[in-house]
């Protein structure tokens, strides 16, 4: 099998609608947004679990318990939605790749959809047995979280297989025999311990953003505040070091151990260890966090490229049909709707929730509100006018 | 070497991978289309509850709000990835086409996907929490990011029926492949059965107030609603049967109608009643029976009419140019496609895919059926079954009792010929159609 020509050959014909690099750079971008809130979702889960057992024993516990069983339930919402995007960009430049994983590991990729569903529905099951101090509560959250847990590593596993196109074949016909069950499952155990463990250190900086936002609202004692605080930093700091080891020896296996991109990681991992111990503005930390994301995200599309490369395989050379139309479309929702509304929402909860009672919008939020419905209506008229004029245009 | 872009298959015995589809579309239709029904009617109350000054409203769209969260955007928003994910597995091709044409309407899709998210946790925490003028702009915000949704996978829906117009073929744009003369009477269709499923779902939550004057004034303003939504369904349906390709109407009138047509018209009847009862009688819908009715909509309605949808497409799976087998059937000027079909009637399946195992490129006696049962599975198994007696079109009870010799016949002057108009009309060299006549004679006794 001649694996450059057969992954040239599986390219779509139609080409892609725009330069290679900018789906490649909005794959980045968009798969640390979206692994934050999955890293977020799993340090969460388990938080909110001990909780809940300790509920009846540590009131500080209790209130953390409830409050991370509401952040793991937002998280996945936005995880999931985040996960469409890099999604959407890995199937335009490398369809080969993601649609042979898709097709030797079918079952496991149906089975994905459903075993999400299970795990997501079981955490809202705990959340509200929780509430009621139900008995079962607390094993309703185990196997929601093992759920997660087995929800990810099947994503993990099918991006372990689409980087391994050497071994497509064997898998899919061992022995010459043709196997069509969609059963292959591979796991790199090194590379999914790393990502799993960095939960930790977005846990950790996370509650500590939680405890600089919250000690100016009401109902926070100065006792639960310093206990969240010392546990934030303690699962950071042990985080960031087991996720530092992690990560050299799955750098050392790939050979990329001098790598500027993984020197860039090692000096960011350091900085937040040094950030976190010294107790700076947790925001900031966040910044540096979001910065160490992005880098790993890079690392993760510099080896896949390197692999491919070796086959001959190269996204810049992907054909293009240039389609402006739909670029021009995305771009101005993407500036106008989506920050303007993004914008307005995150505005508006974080002034309500610091708010004592009920919130009265300022000037800016007021502002914002009406922009964001102003802009939504003015872009669903264009929208509209686009498609009667296509419409009448084509065949009139 | 000569290649065709042919991905590895996956197979589903008794079922076949792209009935699996169905059913994930068909959970994702019934929530995401009451995502954005609620959606309106969300806007709907809140205006009301503004302008007349109705607290009561609130803790109403609290509820259903909170209903809502776990019912769509739960389910809906895992299933909606979820119908990609079993797409890709059943047709990669299929789904890479929607893809390389449409990347940046769904990525524009995205992005309101993210307000509706944002949106929906936003607007139920702070019932009560913010000042209600506010408070309304993001109920409006809210619905109008949910329709958008709506706005933007509907040309990509109606292009995998057809793009409507010979434009797209020539240009390769994607705004002449999005808006065809089928695109608004689809959207139409789905924006009045939106309007129809808010008002199902919302009696399950009006249902269970426990305020009686409420209760009813919400159940009688939800039948009229869905009265609405009905009507919008019905009319644009007429209007949309009429904007299909000729041979998804013959496959439609002919076939499809004629066996599915009265089930339609009884589910029809039966809503109908069940709206009525609400508006007349709006205290005797109980949850159970709001519950019980909101599944039978979701299997006799959505599951049927989807699966017609998909049989009404065949034997094309998007913007006829693929066909369900993910063999390119025609050329695309605007976008440098070629067909594959000279190519196939030359060199043979077993040549041209990728993923065939050296030993089966060439047919001999020895592995005639084992090459026959590959070929039925790349060429069939994405809308037949294989196993004689399966659930959903088994290819071998096609062919009852028949030997190798008719079928071929069959294979050669029917199938090849393009008679069946929902079959693609697929040449193969001698020794595949022989292989596959073979092994179809060794499964239908």
């Amino acid at each position: 099998m001649d694996i450059g020509l057969v992954l040239n050959t599986l390219r779509d014909p139609a080409g892609v609608p725009f330069y290679p690099i900018v789906f490649q750079a909005l794959y980045i971008l968009t798969w640390a947004l979206h692994i934050a809130f999955v890293l977020l979702a799993l340090g969460g889960i388990p938080l909110a679990l001990i909780g809940n057992a300790k509920k009846s024993i540590d009131d500080n516990w209790k209130k953390l318990g409830a409050h991370m069983t509401q952040v793991a339930k937002i998280s996945v919402s936005i995880l999931i939605v985040l996960g469409v995007a890099p999604l959407l960009f890995t199937q335009v430049i490398y369809d080969a790749n993601w649609y042979v994983t898709n097709t030797i590991s079918g079952l496991w990729v149906v089975a994905f959809i459903y075993i999400l569903i299970l795990a997501y529905s079981l955490w809202y099951w705990f959340y509200y047995a929780n509430k009621n101090n139900s008995p079962i509560a607390g094993l309703v959250g185990v196997v929601s979280l093992l759920a997660f847990v087995g929800a990810g590593v099947l994503m993990h596993a099918f991006a372990n297989e689409s980087i391994q196109p050497e071994q497509w074949m064997n898998w899919y016909a061992p022995n010459g025999v043709i196997d069509t069950s969609g059963t292959n499952l591979h796991i790199d155990i090194l590379r999914l311990a790393f990502m799993v463990s960095l939960s930790a250190p977005v846990t950790g900086i996370f509650l500590l953003n939680y405890v600089d936002y919250t000690s100016k609202c009401d109902g926070y004692t100065a006792t639960y505040l310093s206990f969240v605080k010392n546990l934030g930093k303690k699962i950071a700091t042990v985080g960031l070091l087991v996720s530092a080891v992690l990560f050299a020896v799955w750098v050392l296996t790939l050979n990329m151990l001098m790598n500027p991109l993984v020197i860039a990681i090692v000096v960011a991992v350091l900085v937040l260890l040094f950030m976190v111990i010294k107790e700076s503005n947790s925001y900031i930390t966040t910044l540096v966090l979001v910065v160490t994301a992005l880098l790993i995200s890079t690392l993760r599309e510099v080896i896949r490229m390197n692999i491919m490369s070796k086959y001959g395989y190269s996204i810049y050379d992907y054909p293009m049909n240039i389609d402006w139309p739909t670029v021009i479309m995305f771009l101005t929702t993407f500036v106008g709707v989506g920050f303007t509304a993004v914008g307005f929402m995150l505005t508006m909860a974080w002034r309500a929730g610091r708010t004592k009672g009920i919130y009265t919008a300022d000037a800016t939020v007021t502002k914002l509100a009406n922009a964001t419905v102003g802009i939504t209506i003015i872009w669903a008229l264009i929208f509209l006018l686009w498609g009667i004029i296509t419409v009448f245009k084509n065949t009139l | 070497m000569e290649l065709i872009g042919l991905y590895p298959l996956f197979y589903f015995p008794q079922i076949g991978s792209a009935w699996l589809m169905g059913i994930t579309g068909s959970i994702h239709i019934m929530a995401s289309h009451t995502s954005v029904g609620a959606a309106l009617l969300f806007a709907f109350l809140a205006h009301k509850a503004y302008k007349e000054d109705r607290p009561e409203l609130y803790d109403y769209m609290k509820k259903y709000g909170m209903f809502l969260v776990i019912f769509s955007y739960v389910i809906g928003s895992i299933t909606g990835p979820g119908i990609w994910y079993t797409a890709t597995a059943a047709s990669p091709r299929g789904i890479s086409a929607l893809i390389h044409n449409f990347v940046w309407v769904w990525a524009t899709e995205w992005v309101f996907f993210i307000v509706e998210v944002i949106g929906v946790f936003t607007l139920i925490y702070t019932i009560g929490k913010i000042d209600r003028k506010t408070h309304l702009k993001l109920t409006y915000m809210f619905a109008l990011a949910s329709v958008s949704t709506l706005f933007l996978i509907i040309g990509i829906i109606s292009f995998m029926m057809w793009p409507g117009t010979e434009a797209w073929y020539q240009t390769g744009s994607a705004s002449d492949a999005f808006f065809g003369i089928n695109t608004f009477p689809h959207m139409f269709l789905r924006i009045g059965f939106m309007i129809l499923m808010s008002a199902i779902i919302g009696f399950i939550i009006s249902s269970a107030l426990k305020e009686k004057d409420l209760r009813s004034e919400l159940t009688r303003k939800l039948a009229v609603i869905g009265m609405i939504g009905g009507l919008t369904v019905l009319m644009s349906f007429l209007w949309y049967v009429q904007t299909l390709p000729q041979n998804a109407w013959d496959l439609f009138h002919d076939v499809l109608w004629a066996r599915d047509g009265m089930t339609r018209i009884v589910i029809a009847t039966v809503i109908t009643l069940y709206l009525i009862l609400a508006f007349v009688l709006p205290r005797s819908i109980n949850t159970v029976l709001a519950v019980v009715m909101m599944l039978v909509i979701g299997v006799i309605g959505v599951w049927p009419g989807e699966k017609m949808r998909e049989s009404m497409r065949k034997p094309f799976v998007a913007g006829r140019y693929i066909y369900s087998n993910q063999l390119i059937a025609r050329d695309v000027p605007g976008k440098h496609v070629k067909s594959e079909m000279a190519l196939v009637a030359e060199k043979g399946l077993l040549k041209l895919d990728p993923f065939i195992p050296d030993h089966l490129r060439s047919i001999t006696p020895e592995n005639q059926l084992e090459a026959g049962h590959l070929i039925a599975k790349i060429a069939c198994s994405n809308c037949h079954s294989l196993e004689k007696g399966a659930k959903f079109r088994p290819l071998p009870d096609k062919f009852p009792g028949l030997d190798a010799a008719t079928i071929e016949t069959i294979l050669t002057e029917v199938i090849a010929t393009g008679v069946r108009s929902y079959i693609p009309p697929i040449k193969l060299p001698d020794d595949e159609t022989k292989a596959l006549a073979a092994w179809l004679a060794t499964q239908n006794k």
